[in-house]
């Protein structure tokens, strides 16, 4: 937390997230995994200078999870917040990742923190607590259209400022890689034009596209000497696809950009 | 004995003159899928598909010895047009496999940036400057490919000087790429150039294309002998296409071994929509009048085709005007297809047939066992598991109630809120045969029978449709059974009672199928298309324009939050289908007969997802 996250602005996203912390408006933030949304919420979380709560959500994330719970102590029970209830009572900006891979009836949970009431009612201990005013709630996840039955529930999903994100345009994305990985611009551009030709292939031949996370680690390999063949085949391709007919065509595709 | 010497001294022939090297030969059939992918990463047209090219007529000089052979007359050159990019069905041009491989991905990626060609040898050296500027490994890929092939070509010192001339451009320009801009005249053609693209073979509905082309329409008196010749060679080919590329030939293989009367349809000539019309008229000047008459009787013939109204199925309604995708002008066109209802209202009640019994049973077992979503129930007064929580809740409270001792966590069936759609493809191809016996109608038939006993054992709401079409206008969409109907030996003989006719026009049936879920109250629903093969009608829903329209019901459906899914018995499902239905959204059925017993598998893993 004490070093300064590097994050590359895109777009306004940085003005419209500052508008929403000034009127303690809830965000919403979409985009494709990888493509730097977790890194953004670190940025502004830094440059707020409040306390980030990270939940990465899955299937079975119950509202005591985000709330709180009872644990045993030497004397008896006591009461723990969870993140959720303590980023409301300190302030701090809780994050929700993938929000989508939580059940229904755990986001209803975040309903009454969503909109003008910013409480939380803990039902275990009857209490009710007011979000303080630094409290701030983000919520993220990918709309990729395999998602599509899952879903967020329309009645959670109109409570939030939404974002979309994406992966960053080529030169960006290049400088992005260049700076993180500490490879030469040229090097970290040929990594951008292939995964650019692979990113035409999602959601039709392949179920997940290159992320520019996955492009900074085939980065970081090639800085150290890594022959670039192999850095492409085992950061890029292998953890995209399992099937021998799709990695084949995908290695021509890296010897045909290095 | 005329006959042996005869075959021995042609295999001989032939052996003498060969250019290629069949020991290190390469097929199209073997590449086809990491080839089809390989193009859509470089950008080719997401819709388009890879089939393998017909050889065409090239004009060489040829050798004494290759005339007595009757070789080098023809070659499956690569080339493209809307519907697809065709290759060469083999590949033996070096006398290496790897290098023929490499030779077929790099006409893939040839054919990705040059979809058109207008200059043959400009345009190919451009192309040839863009690949190995944007893909340095590729460059080197190529700089191997060019030098092999150089040493590989016909020596130029052999050939005639005009020829002589042309060869050297053609290695010059291999070598060098957009060194230079013009083809010598020669009045042969140059032994075929493997690395480069080719324009299309011109077939009937091209020839007014090319007399579009901004460099034929200058002056015909300028025109340069590469041109005129090309010319000629569209001639010998437009009797050639009529003759060969039949549509039906190359879509519904297995039909036509058994069912001769449709080979007399020539849909090539006939694939303008009704509203091109006009367009059609104007061009008659340039369509030979004998092919004309040979598509109206194509039509008239189609027509008759249909039931008499007292012998075919009842109509519900005036019918229903659905939408079509033209993905050149990027648009939904509204109401121009008209989907019909029908029913069969005549079909006698009928129980499970015989043969089924012991799939069905089995398919009832796998249903009542899998089938069921169990969710975890917490704070309950009995079940497998303690519940800690509510254990802790309980205990830190200062009151306690000894009556709600609610501490365990229960597995228990959940209530299924699913509702499915399954549209069967009744389409004339699904009279193929699977095996000596059985149709592929057949097969889907048992199929319909086995799930819906499944779908009936553990309650899911289920609707049963068929489909089928003759152009726009006549779009059958066949009850079977609909959401409020209960599952009976009534729907039970309309199941019994579908036979196969007409065409494929997938993307009005989705829409009506889209439709109809959308109505469903459940809160996952799914449309289950089970098919044989590509969407294709008598007008130009073949190739793209079908795909296309497909992709955009299927799309639309997505966006109501309907789950597709496809599955399909035909074994080239996998060229088009990721493109319709996404990596995960289709099942190919490789042996059809297995059909009745995989559907409600495919099925559950669908709906417990």
């Amino acid at each position: 937390m004490n070093t300064c996250t590097h994050y590359q602005v895109q777009n306004d996203e940085c003005e419209i997230f500052q508008y929403a912390v000034q009127h303690r408006l809830p965000v919403l933030i979409k985009g494709p995994t990888g493509c730097g949304k977790t890194r953004f919420i670190e940025h502004m979380a830094q440059q707020l200078g409040r306390p980030l709560y990270t939940v990465s959500c899955h299937d079975d994330l119950t509202a005591a999870d985000l709330l709180g719970r009872h644990l045993v102590g030497p004397e008896g029970t006591y009461w723990q917040d969870g993140p959720l209830t303590r980023a409301a009572r300190e302030g701090g900006i809780c994050y929700l990742d993938e929000i989508i891979e939580a059940r229904k009836d755990t986001t209803v949970a975040l309903h009454s923190l969503s909109d003008h009431r910013r409480t939380v009612h803990l039902e275990r201990t009857g209490e009710t607590v007011i979000a303080h005013d630094d409290f701030m709630l983000v919520i993220s996840y990918n709309p990729s259209y395999q998602n599509m039955v899952k879903g967020l529930k329309p009645s959670t999903r109109q409570r939030f400022v939404a974002m979309s994100f994406d992966y960053p345009e080529p030169s960006v994305e290049a400088s992005i890689v260049s700076h993180e990985a500490g490879i030469d611009e040229a090097t970290a551009g040929q990594l951008v034009k292939l995964a650019t030709d692979i990113r035409r292939l999602t959601d039709i031949d392949l179920k997940a596209a290159v992320s520019t996370r996955l492009l900074i680690y085939a980065g970081k390999m090639l800085s150290s000497g890594c022959p670039a063949r192999k850095a492409c085949l085992y950061c890029l391709i292998e953890p995209l696809t399992d099937e021998p007919s799709t990695l084949e065509p995908l290695i021509r595709l890296v010897d045909a950009h290095f | 004995m005329e006959e042996v010497i005869g075959k021995i001294w042609d295999r001989w022939v032939t052996r003498q003159v060969a250019s290629d090297y069949s020991g290190a030969s390469v097929r199209l059939a073997d590449l086809q899928a990491e080839l089809t992918l390989y193009y859509h990463a470089l950008g080719g047209a997401p819709g388009k598909t890879l089939e393998p090219a017909d050889t065409r007529r090239v004009r060489l000089r040829r050798t004494g010895m290759q005339r007595v052979a009757g070789t080098h007359q023809r070659f499956a050159l690569p080339w493209q047009d809307e519907r697809s990019v065709r290759l060469p069905p083999s590949l033996a041009v070096f006398p290496s496999a790897r290098l023929n491989t490499a030779l077929y991905y790099w006409q893939v990626a040839m054919a990705a940036y040059l979809p058109q060609v207008h200059n043959w040898f400009a345009d190919n050296q451009q192309t040839v400057l863009a690949l190995i500027g944007h893909y340095p490994g590729l460059g080197r890929q190529y700089r191997e490919l060019a030098e092999t092939l150089l040493t590989l070509r016909p020596p130029a010192e052999d050939l005639p000087d005009d020829l002589q001339r042309r060869e050297r451009a053609v290695a010059e320009a291999l070598r060098n790429p957009g060194a230079l801009a013009d083809l010598p005249f020669a009045r042969f053609d140059c032994f075929p150039v493997w690395l480069w693209s080719y324009p299309p073979p011109v077939t009937l509905h091209c020839v007014p294309e090319a007399s579009d082309d901004s460099s034929t329409e200058r002056d015909p008196g300028q025109r340069s002998p590469r041109q005129t010749r090309l010319e000629q060679r569209k001639q010998a080919q437009r009797i050639d296409d009529e003759h060969e590329t039949d549509g039906l030939l190359v879509f519904l293989p297995d039909s036509l071994m058994s069912w001769t009367e449709q080979i007399n349809l020539d849909r090539c000539q006939d694939d303008d929509g009704d509203g091109d019309l006009d367009q059609v008229a104007s061009d008659l000047d340039l369509i030979t009048v004998s092919s004309r008459r040979k598509a109206t009787a194509a039509k008239v013939k189609f027509d008759l085709d249909l039931p008499a109204a007292e012998n075919d199925e009842l109509c519900l309604g005036p019918g229903i005007r659905l939408p079509e995708w033209h993905f050149k002008q990027g648009r939904l066109r509204p109401d121009v297809c008209l989907l019909q209802p029908l029913l069969t209202d005549d079909a006698e009640p009928v129980s499970l047939p015989p043969h089924l019994a012991g799939t069905a049973d089995e398919v009832k077992q796998q249903f009542s066992r899998l089938g069921l979503q169990r969710t975890r129930l917490r704070g309950q007064p009995d079940g497998q598991e303690l519940d800690l929580d509510a254990w802790l809740d309980d205990y830190s409270r200062p009151v306690k109630d000894t009556t709600r001792q609610n501490f365990f966590l229960d597995r228990r069936q959940h209530h299924r809120d699913f509702g499915c759609l399954i549209l069967a493809d009744l389409s004339l191809s699904t009279e193929g045969y699977v095996s000596d016996d059985c149709q592929v109608i057949d097969v889907i038939r048992d199929s319909l029978m086995v799930l819906a006993e499944g779908l009936d054992r553990i309650q899911d709401e289920f609707a049963i449709y068929g489909f089928s079409s003759v152009r726009s206008n006549h779009v059958r969409y066949q009850l079977m059974k609909n959401f409020g109907e209960p599952y009976s030996d009534r729907v039970r003989g309309r199941i019994a009672r579908i036979k196969p006719g007409f065409y494929t026009r997938m993307g009005a049936a989705i829409r009506q199928s889209t439709r109809i879920l959308d109505m469903q109250p459940q809160a996952h629903r799914v449309l289950l298309l089970v098919s044989d093969g590509k969407p294709n009608d008598l007008d130009q829903y073949e190739g793209r324009y079908g795909i296309e329209d497909t992709r955009q019901a299927v799309i639309e459906a997505q966006r109501q939050g309907i789950t597709p899914y496809c599955v399909t018995v035909d074994e080239q499902g996998h060229d088009y289908l990721p493109y319709l239905f996404g990596r995960d959204g289709f099942a190919v059925v490789r042996d059809p007969a297995q059909l009745p017993g995989v559907l409600p598998r495919i099925y559950l893993n669908l709906s417990t997802h």
